[in-house]
């Protein structure tokens, strides 16, 4: 059994597609026709963190509490939305898929690892850009998925002005990084 | 030929890259620097990044999730 695996671990199909990491324009190329599928079969373009939005919603009334005089959730969509519960959303599908799709990639490539966190430093700098990131992409209506990639290949404007945006944030972004990380 | 160790575990990117770039620039050519890491997209874009500044490369897989990028200052 033993010498199966390494014969599989060795095989050249094998290396490609789950070992080696995909060159950047067959991962922009998969994109492109996995978000039009998912376009077709939801009817709504690909975003991420609106959903995370609905999530927080909705542990928010499992805990008892109520999002219905909320203006973000005032619209009839985003009620039918939290009416039609967790697992009836095609967004939470997505975002699940991306979860546990990641993990099945790692698992797969045989590069599955829980890394350890080196300095406080990192923790209170994923918190801060956590928070930051989550409360950006709701005034933005959509994050770098849902304002910026599906913005621009709808055609639409604001998708390239949040590209802008984004670039401005990097830069800040990485002077940062020099200044408390290295 | 001075052989140096940069633990970059546990770090994501482009910390790997950034510290890589800077170890070079104090090492004299011949010396070599192993690059610890875990983060798989360190293990693309620090190898591609000394290949372009033609140094050699190696990666070496370790273990699960872990490599080690072997570069060599030929210039």
């Amino acid at each position: 059994m033993k010498s199966l695996w390494e014969k599989i671990g060795k095989n050249e199909y094998y290396v490609a597609i789950f070992k080696n990491p995909f060159t950047y324009v067959t991962g922009a190329v998969l994109l492109a026709i996995l978000q039009i599928a998912l376009l077709a079969s939801s009817g709504n373009p690909w975003g991420v963190s609106g959903t995370f939005t609905n999530w927080g919603a909705w542990i928010y009334e499992a805990l008892g509490g109520s999002v219905d005089k909320w203006f973000y959730f005032s619209s009839e969509g985003a009620q039918n939305t939290l009416n039609n519960g967790f697992l009836n959303d095609p967004g939470t599908m997505s975002n699940l898929g991306i979860i546990f799709g990641a993990l099945l990639a790692t698992l797969m490539a045989s590069q599955f690892k829980f890394k350890k966190i080196k300095a406080l430093r990192q923790v209170v700098a994923a918190v801060l850009g956590g928070i930051i990131m989550g409360y950006g992409a709701r005034l933005a209506f959509g994050c770098n998925i849902g304002a910026f990639f599906s913005g621009i290949i709808s055609l639409s404007l604001s998708g390239w002005v949040f590209g802008a945006s984004l670039l401005v944030g990097a830069f800040i972004g990485s002077k940062l990084l020099t200044k408390f990380f290295m | 030929m001075k052989e140096f160790t940069l633990d970059c575990m546990g770090e994501a990117c482009p910390l790997p890259l950034m510290k890589t770039e800077k170890q070079m620039e104090k090492m004299e050519v011949g010396d070599v620097v192993i690059v610890q890491i875990d983060h798989s997209c360190a293990m693309k874009n620090v190898p591609e990044w000394a290949r372009n500044q033609g140094y050699n490369v190696e990666i070496d897989e370790v273990d699960d999730g872990e490599w080690e990028v072997i570069i060599e200052k030929t210039k």
